[in-house]
C-alpha cells in the first residue's frame, strides 16, 4: 500500500486517520459520558415560602423568622425562578434579597406570591436573606459550575 | 495541472472559511449553551482557529491537512458518543456545528487527495 516513494497512498493515509480519529472520539466520548455528570442547563421552578420557630422573640432578641427551604443548588447557566409565598396569618410583610452580583430585593406582602426569576451566571455560595428578619431569616444559593 | 491547482486552492480556502465557522460557533456555544463545559469549547474552538490560519498559511500541508482531517472527525465521533450518553449537546446550534464539521472533513478528505496528485 505504499507508493513507489515510499510513501502511503492517499487511501490508506485518509482511512488510517479516520480509523484513529474516529476510535479515539469514541473512547473520549465514552470517558466523558461515563466519568462526568453533566447536566444541561435547565428552568429551576422552587417554591421559597416563610416559616416561624416557636420561641419568644423578646426574650431572645431575635426574630423567629426562617426561610423554607433555607438551601438552594443549582448549576450555573441554570434559570432560576423562585415562587416566594408569604404564609402569614397576620399582615406582615417579608422580602428575599441576595446582594452582588444578583443584586435582588424583592418584597412579598401577607398572602402574596412574588415570582423572582434570574440566570444564574455567576458560580459560588450566596446568602440570601429577608431584610426585615435577619440574622435568622437567611439561607444559601449554591451555584455550582 | 491548472484545473488541478485551481481546485486545490479552492478546496484548500473552502476549508479554511469552514473551520473559522466552525470555531466561531465553537465559541459561541461556550458563551452562551455549555454549562459546565463552556472552556472546552473555547479550547476545541481556539483550536480551529489556529488550523484555520495554518491552512490558509499553507504551512506543512503534508502533515497539517491531516491532522486537521483527524480533529473534525474525532470531535465528530467524541460529540456523538458523548450526545449518546449523556443527552447533552443535542440542541440545534451543536448541529449546525457538527454538519459545518462533517462538511469540513468531507472537504479535507478532498484536498488532501488533490493536494497529493502530483
Amino acid at each position: 500500500m505504499r507508493t513507489p516513494s515510499g510513501r502511503w497512498s492517499t487511501g490508506r493515509l485518509l482511512i488510517v486517520v479516520a480509523l484513529v480519529a474516529v476510535v479515539g472520539g469514541a473512547l473520549v466520548g465514552t470517558a466523558v459520558g461515563y466519568g462526568f455528570h453533566y447536566e444541561a442547563r435547565q428552568t429551576r421552578n422552587i417554591y421559597l415560602f416563610n416559616n416561624g420557630l416557636d420561641f419568644n422573640e423578646t426574650t431572645f432578641g431575635l426574630p423567629h423568622d426562617t426561610f423554607t427551604p433555607d438551601h438552594i443548588t443549582v448549576n450555573k447557566g441554570d434559570t432560576v425562578v423562585l415562587h416566594y409565598i408569604n404564609i402569614e396569618d397576620k399582615p406582615e410583610k417579608h422580602n428575599f434579597s441576595i446582594g452582588v452580583p444578583y443584586n435582588i430585593d424583592v418584597d412579598v406582602a401577607q398572602g402574596q406570591t412574588a415570582e423572582i426569576t434570574f440566570t444564574a451566571n455567576y458560580a459560588g455560595i450566596f446568602l440570601y436573606y429577608c431584610k426585615y428578619h435577619t440574622p435568622t431569616m437567611e439561607g444559601y444559593l449554591t451555584v455550582q459550575g | 495541472m491548472r484545473i488541478n491547482m485551481r481546485s486545490r486552492s479552492t478546496l484548500r480556502w473552502t476549508s479554511t472559511t469552514l473551520a473559522v465557522i466552525t470555531g466561531a460557533i465553537n465559541f459561541y456555544y461556550g458563551n452562551t449553551f455549555a454549562g459546565f463545559y463552556e472552556n472546552l469549547w473555547y479550547v476545541m474552538g481556539g483550536i480551529y482557529i489556529f488550523a484555520a490560519i495554518v491552512l490558509a498559511a499553507n504551512v506543512m500541508p503534508n502533515f497539517v491537512q491531516p491532522t486537521i482531517f483527524g480533529y473534525a472527525l474525532f470531535l465528530l465521533s467524541l460529540w456523538a458518543v458523548g450526545a449518546l450518553l449523556t443527552g447533552a449537546g443535542v440542541d440545534a446550534v451543536a448541529f449546525v456545528d457538527k454538519g459545518v464539521e462533517a462538511l469540513l472533513a468531507v472537504n479535507m478528505g478532498l484536498l488532501i487527495q488533490k493536494s497529493r496528485i502530483q
